[in-house]
């Protein structure tokens, strides 16, 4: 059984521009997926879909063999969302935000030392650098140690140690955990290096396939062809 | 102390302590889901209803917070799907509630004194039923933030996450503006109408300028609203001033020491 699987979907804001159009895909348990894409591709918009946020007008989508309107089980799943635009007032230490999902005392210890949380659980989320916040948010999405994990634009704005931190952490699920990841990310050269698949997307799905597959398609996509002319080394 | 031998002043103490602290913890969530603009929303929508409760000759009490409640899940219902932003739907209740009421000033002669006896309120008048009901509406705040406690943190951080994490995201937005909306009918008797929001917002962001956690936060937040209105009165009593205005005008210096402190505490 899939993980997660599509079927001819199709998404509208309002009702009359498609920004998801005739949409199939499927992954399998521990396939490491990245979503690629131009501006308004439909990659956010889709992330949101498998979440549940939005109602397709057309088409399925099913997590793990439930169709994702009657699907209930969301422990099964963790979603680490863009950059969150959270009030500058917002209060909360980071022991007090994880402490408002994960119950477990063994779970917070875990993944406290897991991402190497300890030294900013007495600091406020707000104050934290970027890179900090988003080992935070992974904190959150991998709380009841979900089965799926789905990273919107993960990387943006984190410097080089950060985003180096991140991806091993993600490799880690992968390998050792056999967790199952789907990332939408503009950092092409992360993506080709480290998933198994990669799902180009522009409006529909132009390729879907191993990155050696992809590079020509994503030059296509993205109008830049030699993009990756002799820069790149799968 | 000469003033608590006064058995008014005991209740309207009382009763303020009641109101502020509800309003103030409330409030919290409020500023940081950004709708702060909802506590003047549904007072002015609130004032609609006490003009219908006196148009049906009915409790003003229970039929305003009944129409108070259905008025701030319209707002919510307006607002799902971002199909009409926040701001906007608060803005039409706003302007709506007074409409309602002057429409009905219109056509019944006679109500005038009484409905504007609501839009400035008066603490020291507080009525024994009118001490139940804040009473009820505290005990029904702590508890609903007690309860909903971590499901609320995360619910004011991300809806997103909170959906993702198994938070009813749609109850708890529907529940808070209903509660929202029976904090505020009981806080016009405290400060009117006008005035209504003042209690939710000031002490409020005073909690979240002095709180170094979410948990601070709140508690500084209900001190600073029992401040304002126990020296409110206090002062109100002395120099016979109006006591809505006297509460408002402390928690408004209150918010700004606090602001003076933050800003001192960054340099």
């Amino acid at each position: 059984m899939p993980i997660v699987e599509v079927e001819n979907l199709y998404f509208s804001y309002d009702g009359k521009n498609w920004v998801l159009e005739d949409v199939s895909f499927s992954v399998e348990k521990g396939e490491f997926i990245g979503i690629v894409g131009p501006n308004g591709a439909g990659k956010s918009t889709l992330m949101k879909l498998l979440l549940g946020f939005y109602k397709p007008q057309r088409g399925k989508i099913y997590l793990f063999g439930q169709e994702v309107q009657r699907f209930k089980d969301w422990k099964m799943v963790g979603y680490v969302p863009q950059r969150l635009s959270v009030e500058h007032t917002f209060p909360a230490k980071v022991k007090e935000l994880l402490s408002s999902v994960i119950t477990d005392k063994k779970e917070f210890s875990y993944l406290v030392e897991y991402l190497k949380i300890e030294p900013i659980l007495e600091k406020q989320f707000n104050k934290l650098s970027g890179g900090q916040q988003q080992r935070v948010l992974l904190a959150l999405a991998l709380s009841s140690n979900p089965e799926l994990i789905l990273l919107d634009e993960p990387t943006v704005g984190l410097d080089v140690h950060a985003v180096n931190h991140l991806i091993n952490v993600l490799l880690d699920l992968r390998t050792n955990h056999r967790k199952t990841i789907l990332m939408v990310s503009h950092d092409l050269g992360i993506l080709l290096k480290h998933c198994d698949k990669i799902l180009c997307l522009n409006r529909n799905v132009c390729y879907f396939g191993p990155p050696e597959g992809a590079i020509d398609y994503i030059e296509e996509v993205f109008g830049l062809r030699g993009l990756f002319d002799g820069t790149l080394k799968l | 102390m000469e003033l608590l031998s006064y058995d008014f002043i005991q209740r309207g103490i009382l009763a303020g302590i009641l109101i502020g602290v509800s309003s103030a913890l409330i409030g919290v969530y409020l500023i940081l889901k950004r709708l702060a603009f909802l506590g003047a929303g549904l007072s002015h929508a609130a004032f609609g209803g006490i003009a219908l409760s006196f148009l049906f000759g009915v409790e003003p009490y229970l039929f305003t917070a009944i129409f108070t409640v259905a008025v701030a899940n319209l707002v919510q219902f307006l607002t799902k799907g971002k199909k009409v932003p926040g701001d906007t739907a608060i803005a039409i209740i706003f302007s709506s509630g007074i409409a309602l009421a002057v429409l009905i000033l219109g056509i019944v002669k006679g109500f005038g004194e009484n409905l504007f006896s609501y839009l400035f309120g008066n603490i020291l008048v507080v009525s024994k039923r009118e001490l139940t009901y804040a009473f009820g509406v505290f005990l029904i705040v702590i508890f609903y933030l007690f309860f909903f406690y971590k499901k609320l943190m995360i619910l004011t951080f991300s809806e997103e996450l909170a959906k993702v994490k198994g938070v009813n995201v749609k109850l708890m937005n529907y529940s808070f503006s209903s509660l929202t909306a029976l904090v505020i009918v009981a806080s016009i008797k405290a400060v009117g109408i006008i005035l209504a929001s003042s209690l939710v917002v000031i002490p409020a962001m005073t909690g979240l300028l002095l709180g170094s956690s979410f948990l601070m936060s709140l508690i500084w937040s209900a001190v600073v609203s029992l401040i304002s209105v126990v020296g409110g009165i206090v002062v109100a009593f002395y120099y016979d001033l109006p006591p809505s205005g006297a509460i408002v005008g402390i928690s408004l210096l209150l918010f700004l020491l606090a602001y003076l402190l933050r800003h001192l505490s960054l340099k």
